[in-house]
């Protein structure tokens, strides 16, 4: 049976990576983990773990095209586009930018005479790689966007589905800074969210907003502080107590992690007796025996 | 002219909000005319840096969209839930049912209904708030509800009430989110410059040229500021190179600082509550190189810095088979 544990946490650069990459590791000691990195406008998995993205496949979405021939002129296609990516031509005939399009295919379930034909438009890639661990080998599905598109969610889809179909045991999710419908898109049916934060009140502001989705979403959540001791934690944990959740992790600020973190190799594996290391199996076993 | 410039990165949490809120600061109190844009309308911030607990003005934004099953037409096709881009429709308990904090109301499943039994409803999704800084500027902030689309045309409508508010001197700095996607390429679109942060990490040196590429769609001139550069002062080096070779006009470097995250625990911007932190001297040498180079000096900078070549966005295309010629 899969499983789908998601770290997610609202604000950007609290530590989400870290973390999900450390816990993979860790996870594997229990578990047979795969790893999606659906942070797709600005993957970094695969960096601090210091591989290569490899088995490259694109992420395609419709792209409209007109048969002019059986255009009537009648402008409706341009009507439905909520994107503005059909404008309408001085005589009249419909014409398609490609960058504002999402491939919804509103325009061709509106035409009323069948003159859009599917076409495709490759809007990023996914990658399935491989990473090998103190604890054996770990598969990473990355989703990455290219740069100059807007439309997030369908990489993001891709790339969990891609996930999805190789994992066996545990799936886990790193999932991008924010609370839009993509980050929900990642998140949907994890049976668990770590939402990681810093003890500051920026994270706090932004963990209150994730805090809300998960909620929404059905989803029980956990969450990590990360850099604790930096500052109070008083209205954090009235925040915490407020959404029902619970701070199962304090990670201190440490020196090596960020020593880790620029080498591209996970804490736990270059240093596996330091005290955060252990912070990071104590949980895995907790989630391990959890699920 | 309004001059627009936009601090991005790529990467989160490298310091977007303390670079930007220090420039504006100090552009306002050299007596200029400055308006303060939160542009990361998914975890926007700026008001808590400086303090801001009462928003003048608050609206709604309105023009998002969900969709809806009348399910006295439904009759369970499920073609919605095979046509839906964003998999937003699925069969639980023998209905099919629209999650809504995933649909983004694109009126696919409306059109695509054999029965005409879905139809969006207009909601808010978000808020316009405006508010003047305890530094006598104004802040104008975008703020999306949880689970909505990440909405470019927000960060666009924001942009615009700035640019209302606008005199023709004003400087509007722009704070983007993170990551590459709407929001941030609608807070470049239309904008004079990009200024990108990065520290000395492998993972945000490898956003900041994914950022950067989309700043060169855009044909924009590019600063950069390195923050925490004593982290690794290998990679700042390394990150250094890249900004010359691609042309990107070194802003400065900032060292590494305790004091920053206890000057956002107080809610204060760090410059005024620590003014001689070390994050603070560099991080004023840097605003003030911003004003004589960028400011002052607009039209060499813009000459000398815009990109060399057009690097223009290529969508890559595969055509339908048997398609007329258009």
């Amino acid at each position: 049976m899969k499983i789908k544990i998601s770290v997610t946490g609202g604000k950007g650069g609290t530590g989400k990576s870290t973390i999900a990459v450390n816990l993979a590791v860790s996870l594997l000691r229990y578990r047979d983990v795969v790893l999606a990195d659906l942070d797709v406008e600005a993957p970094n998995d695969h960096i601090l773990l210091g591989i290569r993205l490899t088995n490259e496949q694109p992420v395609k979405i419709m792209l409209p095209f007109i048969e002019y021939p059986k255009c009537i002129r009648c402008g409706v296609c341009a009507k439905v586009c909520d994107t503005g990516a059909i404008i309408i031509t001085r005589e009249k005939l419909p014409f398609i930018i490609p960058r504002l399009c999402s491939g919804c295919r509103a325009c061709y379930f509106a035409c009323p005479v069948s003159a859009i034909v599917e076409g495709q438009r490759i809007i990023g890639y996914t990658y399935h790689s491989k990473a090998n661990t103190i604890h054996g080998s770990l598969d990473l599905i990355t989703g990455v966007l290219r740069e100059g598109e807007e439309h997030t969610p369908p990489v993001v889809l891709a790339a969990r589905e891609r996930a999805i179909n190789i994992a066996k045991d545990v799936l886990l999710v790193d999932t991008s800074a924010g609370t839009a419908n993509h980050v929900a898109i990642a998140l949907e049916d994890s049976k668990l969210a770590l939402a990681v934060t810093e003890p500051t009140p920026l994270g706090l502001h932004d963990l209150e907003m994730i805090l809300e989705l998960t909620e929404r979403l059905g989803i029980e959540t956990w969450v990590i502080v990360n850099r604790w001791g930096i500052e109070d934690t008083t209205r954090l944990e009235e925040v915490v107590r407020k959404y029902n959740s619970s701070i199962i992790v304090q990670i201190p600020y440490s020196r090596e992690i960020i020593d880790s973190y620029i080498k591209g190799k996970p804490l736990v594996e270059v240093h596996p007796d330091h005290e955060i290391s252990k912070i990071f199996y104590r949980l895995a076993k907790t989630i391990s025996e959890v699920i | 002219m309004v001059l627009e410039l936009v601090i991005a990165s790529g990467k989160g949490g490298v310091g977007k909000s303390t670079l930007s809120s220090t420039l504006a600061l100090y552009l306002a109190k050299q007596g200029y005319n400055v308006i303060a844009v939160d542009a990361d309308a998914d975890a926007p911030n700026l008001h808590l840096i400086y303090g801001i607990d009462r928003w003048e003005i608050e609206e709604d934004y309105r023009e998002a969209w969900i969709a809806e099953i009348d399910y006295d037409k439904c009759t369970m096709c499920g073609i919605c839930a095979e046509i839906c881009s964003y998999k937003a429709i699925k069969l639980i308990d023998n209905r099919y049912v629209i999650n809504t904090i995933i649909c983004e109301g694109c009126l696919t499943c409306s059109l695509a209904c054999p029965k005409k039994a879905i139809r969006r409803r207009q909601i808010t999704s978000g808020k316009i708030r405006i508010a003047k800084t305890p530094y006598g500027f104004p802040l104008v902030s975008a703020k999306l509800n949880v689970g909505r689309p990440n909405s470019g045309k927000l960060v666009t409508e924001v942009k615009n009430r700035a640019k209302e508010l606008a005199r023709e001197d004003t400087i509007i700095v722009v704070d983007s989110a993170a990551g590459i996607g709407c929001q941030v390429i609608s807070s470049l679109a239309g904008a004079h410059a990009a200024i990108l942060v990065a520290e000395p990490t492998p993972a945000s040196f490898s956003d900041l040229k994914r950022v950067h590429m989309v700043t060169k769609h855009f044909l924009l001139p590019t600063g950069l500021v390195i923050n925490k550069y004593d982290l690794n002062p290998h990679y700042t080096r390394k990150i250094l190179e890249y900004a010359k070779q691609e042309h990107m006009d070194v802003l400065g470097i900032i060292p590494y600082d305790d004091n920053v995250p206890k000057a956002m625990a107080k809610m204060k911007p760090l410059v005024e509550l620590y003014p001689q932190s070390p994050a603070s001297i560099a991080l004023l040498r840097i605003v003030s190189k911003v004003e004589e180079r960028v400011v002052k000096g607009w039209s060499e900078w813009f000459r000398e810095y815009k990109p060399r070549k057009p690097v223009p966005y290529k969508p890559i295309i595969l055509k339908p088979p048997n398609i007329g010629k258009g």
